[in-house]
């Protein structure tokens, strides 16, 4: 666990996503990449002690919203989700092998992922790619790297 | 800070999007919260101006003159053709008064502007320009490629602007085929083949593959003559009232790198 300056690490979590977020790639691509914020939040939430998770989460989300174009709330909504359910599973998440992790985080990001589209169909209709349901396998496939090079940005 | 607990922080969430969905309150504060996080922006597009700043750097005397004698006989040839251009336009015009044409094409000032390597939300059709409100670009201008329309602004900060393409399922844009003149509306189909559907075209209607759709100009936000797309596929569908009309666009949007921005003179 962070015992000093976890907020620091949120701020180096948060740029790092947000430009990962931000890089434009070809459309089929674009939709299968990962939920950056949401796979970098759950690493700060596992290794931070903090009351504020869904006041971060809030933030992070009218964020990304931002950046994105989209819906304010939207991401924020989805983010909230999927950090409720990381926090849920926050102890067992600490110890858990790499495996066990994984599926964790792919259980974050289809709830991420159900949310975001659940209010997009609301608003819009079922008007979006299919290729976005890959995002939770990718997320899933890339969480031990993103651990390890997080783990490294941490020390 | 207050720490939210999970169900009021999701109930703010909610608000907000009831809000902005459904109101406009909150678009001034979303555009000065956006301009503050322009420099991301920048961050995400420097590795692409720095690319394109060294290849022009590597580029060397002979290449550069090969170029300019090239762009020279181009600019020749759309010299010529502006000249046709101009005719038709005159021509255009001369019926237009004759049949007392209720539109008219609008004389437009255009904005150079260049695409911002930044990626935009997946569940909408988006791109980021390198123009913003600094130079007068705002909120439902058209925008334009070489071949044809590329979609219209949808949010403008200082130095950035963002457009919807009118391949996003929620843009719809005003058109008639060239060849008859019948009119319908166009809607962006979700999925990556990036096509357009025309809507509200009668049975009847005569629609042939290969077909050039154009903007209609009616309403307003398009300027009237601007091609859109080419029909790829025709049908009828059971129990359907309109046709089933499908549009691949003229412009291709993945291919883009300069779009022009149509505001009308000031």
């Amino acid at each position: 666990m962070i015992k000093q300056q976890p907020r620091l690490l949120l701020f180096q979590l948060v740029v790092i996503a947000s430009l990962l977020s931000a890089i434009s790639l070809p459309d089929i691509i674009q939709n299968t990449v990962p939920f950056w914020m949401l796979i970098f939040f759950t690493y700060w939430l596992i290794h931070a002690e903090t009351k504020a998770v869904y006041t971060f989460a809030l933030l992070l989300g009218l964020l990304l919203d931002l950046i994105h174009g989209d819906v304010f709330g939207q991401n924020a909504l989805a983010l909230i989700g999927g950090s409720f359910f990381i926090q849920s599973v926050k102890k067992s998440f600490y110890v858990s092998n790499l495996s066990t992790q994984q599926v964790y985080v792919f259980v974050a990001s289809v709830i991420y992922l159900f949310i975001t589209i659940s209010v997009h169909w609301i608003i819009q209709g079922f008007d979006f790619s299919l290729l976005l349901f890959l995002a939770p396998f990718t997320g899933a496939i890339l969480w031990p790297i993103v651990s390890f090079f997080l783990g490294k940005l941490k020390r | 800070m207050r720490f939210f607990n999970p169900s009021i922080a999701a109930l703010i969430a909610i608000i907000l999007i009831v809000l902005d969905v459904r109101f406009s309150y909150l678009d001034s504060i979303k555009r000065n919260m956006t301009t503050l996080l322009s420099p991301i922006y920048f961050f995400v597009d420097l590795p692409t101006q720095m690319m394109n700043w060294i290849s022009d750097k590597g580029s060397n005397i002979d290449q550069i003159i090969n170029e300019n004698e090239q762009l020279t006989n181009e600019l020749f040839e759309l010299k010529a053709k502006l000249q046709i251009y101009n005719n038709l336009v005159l021509e255009n015009q001369k019926i237009s008064n004759l049949i007392d044409a209720s539109y008219a094409l609008p004389e437009n000032a255009f904005k150079l502007a260049h695409i911002k390597s930044i990626a935009q939300s997946r569940l909408k059709k988006q791109l980021v320009i390198n123009k913003g409100r600094n130079d007068f670009v705002i909120k439902s201008q058209a925008v334009l490629g070489a071949n044809g329309v590329v979609g219209q602004i949808i949010q403008s900060t200082p130095f950035y602007a963002t457009v919807q393409l009118i391949t996003d399922p929620t843009q719809y844009i005003p058109v008639k085929n060239v060849r008859n003149g019948a009119r319908g509306i166009t809607k962006g189909i979700a999925s990556n083949e990036g096509n357009m559907r025309v809507k509200f075209m009668p049975l009847e209607t005569d629609v042939k593959l290969g077909d050039i759709f154009v903007t209609s100009g009616i309403g307003g936000s398009y300027p009237e003559g601007y091609p859109v797309g080419e029909v790829t596929e025709v049908k009828t569908l059971n129990n359907e009232a309109f046709l089933f009309i499908k549009l691949k666009p003229l412009e291709d949007i993945n291919a883009l790198e300069i779009v022009l921005v149509v505001s009308e003179p000031q």
